[in-house]
């Protein structure tokens, strides 16, 4: 066995597990585990609707967004 | 006829007092109105999956909500609750009430979701918190409320910036530093096996070199990034001339790693990354342990203040006009109506009610106020309304500055020195000077610096803080275990010591040394009467009297029933008056017999309740607040553990002293009201006595945060639970004496885990300084010091039920 399989080994392993810690963290830290009762049901309720529910609210955000940018741009366009 | 369950809340009641509906393919049935309202509403919006998801969970009743809708959108409030965004939108923090099961979730999200102009609305189920953010110019907030209502729920509004935003982020933080800690000493772990196999079969040296690398790699963002907190702590120690456990930990640990970065460089000695790194976990998650408690008792906080009501009728010569509080200045004249929540503190002016003090005084019989009594905030009007004049602005009536106290307090506990951490400080600071004076002395006998360099760490690491840091922790953690096995729950590890260390019980009388509800002593029949006259007449009111004796004739009659009576009138702070087949019937206290000429024999200490029909006294019946089980061997256990027993109630003196009698307590204290108690909880501290509180409702809140360590009653008001430090879950007194016996065998074991790594290190430092540890040496004596440490503890399970070791 030369040094370089042993470099190798516990490079890879090592790497391998720091990208699970480093997911974990960022999970930790987006407050994915805030919650801990909601977090152990979320597959129960995790189909298609909560999917097309989760779309309907990004689209909702969307036009408030489009409606103010509107309201913005009447309010600065000139008067005459 | 069978009970059967409400098709919405799943309570089975009897099929005869239920709605029913029949539908071609099924039949429902509805406990109230309330309950079919809401199935409809559900059916109609496609949202019926509600009750698949619910399963067997039952629900509370749906019932219509009474309170107006109109204040969520007033100024004040939203000054006060409501955030606006830099896009225009609102965002506000609410408690939903409510809610069982994440099926509750799932509903309130979903409809809150379908409604136009809500962007964002997050539930969170562990502590029924929401954030909703909505446009206010497609919808209002009362439109929110109002869906969230009519599907069964209700609302109130907190403000978060308080404590839970910092509450949280600690933890975050600890969190994700022992992930890192967790995740590196369990590589280092399995690449030391390799290493330690090495060191026993041979290992070629370039071998060793990249295990050695590895474990620096893995060592570094653990020592820096998780050891943060010690170099922190030892910091600040160093700035107030502190050695303290930090120090210890941290230039053990610092010492290890440079010591090892040495060998690992001159590829000669081995290398310690896994001490380190051990070292720094273990530690560290016996530190979150603390941290984690806090949270709770925010929580329950906002609980209260979002009940509070942020707006109050005003009259102005005669006009009225709802005002937001913080307007309300000294003089303004205050309408009260039944059912409203006093916030400001004032002098009656006109009309007369019954208000429910339990909030503050902690008594469950309301009190009787008409003109130029006082009214406190936080109490409650019961049936009338009443005009007031404030006597304070909002801001020092008694409920906010309750509120005040209680959010400081959180904060600055008292805390008693632990004796882990005063023995460390000493033995680090000797630890540091042996390590020096060995370093000295073996450079100036052999002149090899090196050689000094390495004894001379060796030195600190073989004292390495292992056995001395599992001394505490390992015996608190068992502690607490065998205690909560007993339903003693103790929400942090220190309260055990300081517990153990405490000289004064303080005990609340109603709710910890009483039941809290009165019930009949004596029953005194002067004529043969028919039980279910007073059965009906009793029934007809909710006042704590008038229960304890229905629940008297129940216990005494088996077959009892409530005859029809006309013309129901409570009299305020008196009792009843009705008719039954034109015979007046009368049940209520001296001074209504006293109104209609009724003679009552002499009053007793004891609370008396008197039944006449027409002009002829029939029976009285003396009530009392009877003893919990088990108060008086309690108090007796506690004394004999050689604890000062006293009492603090916000009773009048008279019942207050006749339950000190009962009990054997020889001070008492009586008609305090909540910061009263808390002051004399104070001045106990000055006295130098370490104080053990025990209470159950709002009115100790402030005490209890103010004592060493809380006791709460488990059956309590929520907030005097999460102010607590101790919850008594069966609420027997003799769990207190239980508590009071577990923390000092506990601490008797951190006592002889502390002298054992002493000892031990007594053992292994003079060989250390004399330079014979060898690797394997360091290794095996660190692992059986802290064996024997652990092994101690477990000890404490040992510890019988009712045992009087000290």
């Amino acid at each position: 066995m030369s040094e370089n399989i042993v470099i190798l080994m516990i490079g890879v392993s090592t790497f391998l597990g720091a990208l699970g810690l480093i997911a974990l963290l960022w999970g930790v830290k987006t407050g994915q585990f805030d919650d801990q009762s909601k977090f152990i049901d979320a597959a129960r309720y995790d189909n298609e609707e909560e999917l097309r529910d989760a779309v309907m609210m990004e689209q909702k955000k969307a036009d408030h967004k489009k409606r103010r940018e509107e309201a913005i741009k009447k309010r600065t366009m000139p008067v005459d | 006829m069978a009970p059967l369950p409400c098709t919405h809340c799943n309570l089975t009641f009897d099929e005869s007092a239920m709605i029913t509906e029949e539908h071609p393919d099924q039949t429902l049935h509805f406990c109230c109105k309330g309950c079919q309202g809401v199935y409809h509403l559900l059916q109609e919006e496609g949202l019926d999956t509600f009750y698949d998801k619910l399963g067997e969970t039952t629900l509370q009743p749906a019932s219509p909500q009474s309170e107006d809708l109109e204040k969520f959108d007033l100024d004040g409030f939203k000054q006060r609750y409501i955030h606006e965004d830099s896009e225009g939108l609102y965002e506000i923090n609410l408690i939903i009430e409510g809610i069982h099961c994440s099926a509750c979730v799932w509903l309130n999200e979903k409809v809150l979701h379908k409604m136009q102009g809500v962007i964002e609305a997050t539930i969170n189920y562990t502590n029924n918190k929401a954030k909703v953010i909505w446009d206010p110019e497609v919808v209002a907030l009362s439109q929110i409320i109002e869906t969230i209502r009519s599907i069964g729920y209700n609302a109130y509004p907190y403000d978060p910036s308080l404590q839970e935003e910092r509450a949280t982020k600690t933890r975050k933080a600890y969190y994700s530093r022992i992930l890192v800690a967790v995740f590196g000493s369990m590589n280092i772990m399995w690449i030391a096996i390799a290493h330690y196999a090495g060191y026993f079969s041979g290992m070629k040296q370039e071998f060793k070199d990249i295990l050695n690398v590895a474990e620096f790699l893995l060592a570094t963002p653990v020592l820096f990034y998780s050891g943060w907190i010690f170099f922190r702590g030892a910091y600040y120690g160093y700035k107030n001339r502190i050695i303290n456990m930090d120090t210890l930990v941290s230039t053990g640990a610092i010492l290890t790693y440079a010591y090892s970065i040495y060998a690992m460089m001159s590829q000669h000695g081995e290398v310690y990354f896994d001490s380190v790194t051990m070292i720094i976990t273990f530690v560290l998650v016996g530190k979150y342990l603390e941290v984690l408690s806090k949270k709770h008792a925010v929580d329950r906080l906002d609980t209260i203040m979002g009940s509070t009501p942020t707006e109050v009728t005003l009259v102005d010569k005669g006009v009225k006009s709802l005002v937001s509080i913080e307007h309300i200045i000294v003089g303004d004249i205050i309408e009260l109506k039944p059912g409203e929540k006093v916030v400001i503190d004032g002098v009656v002016t006109q009309g007369g009610a019954s208000f429910d003090e339990s909030q503050l005084t902690g008594e469950n019989l309301p009190t009787y106020k008409t003109l130029g009594d006082r009214i406190l905030s936080g109490s409650l009007c019961l049936d009338s309304v009443v005009h007031y004049e404030a006597t304070r602005d909002a801001s020092s009536s008694l409920l906010s500055s309750i509120v005040q106290l209680l959010e400081e307090s959180i904060t600055k506990k008292p805390r008693i020195e632990q004796l882990a951490n005063t023995i460390s400080g000493y033995f680090s600071l000797g630890i540091l000077i042996i390590a020096l004076a060995t370093f000295v002395g073996w450079y100036l006998t052999t002149g090899n610096f090196e050689q000094a360099l390495i004894i001379a760490i060796s030195v600190v690491v073989i004292a390495c803080p292992c056995a001395l840091g599992l001394a505490t922790p390992m015996a608190t953690l068992i502690g607490i275990s065998v205690s909560a096995k007993r339903s003693i729950l103790f929400k942090e590890a220190t309260f055990l010591e300081t517990m153990a260390k405490s000289t004064l019980l303080a005990l609340d009388k109603t709710g910890t040394l009483t039941e809290g509800k009165p019930s009949v002593l004596t029953h005194q029949p002067l004529h043969p009467y028919d039980p279910n006259l007073l059965y009906a007449l009793v029934a007809t009111s909710t006042h704590p009297v008038s229960e304890g004796i229905r629940h008297y004739l129940t216990q005494a009659y088996t077959t009892l029933e409530a005859v029809p009576l006309e013309q129901i009138k409570s009299i305020q702070a008196k009792g009843v008056v009705a008719y039954y087949q034109g015979r007046r019937i009368l049940g209520g206290n001296a001074s209504l017999m006293a109104e209609y000429g009724i003679p009552t024999p002499s009053p007793t200490d004891h609370i008396l309740f008197y039944f006449a029909i027409d002009d002829t006294l029939i029976a009285h019946f003396e009530l009392s607040d009877t003893l919990r089980q088990g108060a008086i061997e309690m108090v007796k256990a506690v004394k004999a553990l050689g604890i000062k027993v006293v009492m603090l109630t916000g009773d009048h003196k008279q019942s207050a002293n006749s339950i000190a009698k009962q009990v054997g307590i020889g001070e008492v204290y009586a008609t305090l009201l909540p910061q009263e108690k808390a002051d004399i909880i104070d001045h106990f501290h000055q006295q130098g006595e370490v104080i053990v509180m025990a209470g159950d409702g709002i009115n100790d809140a402030i005490a209890l945060t103010k004592s060493d360590i809380a006791i709460a009653m488990g059956g309590g008001a929520d907030v005097a639970i999460a102010m607590s430090d101790v919850v008594v879950l069966d609420e027997k007194p003799h769990s207190i004496t239980d508590a009071f016996r577990l923390s000092k065998r506990t601490y008797r074991a951190i006592k002889e885990n502390l002298s054992l790594s002493l000892l031990y290190n007594a053992i292994a430092l003079p060989l250390a300084v004399m330079g014979f540890v060898t690797p394997l040496i360091a290794a095996l004596s660190m692992s059986l010091s802290s064996l024997l440490v652990v092994g101690n503890s477990l000890r404490i399970k040992l510890h019988t039920k009712g045992a009087t070791d000290e």
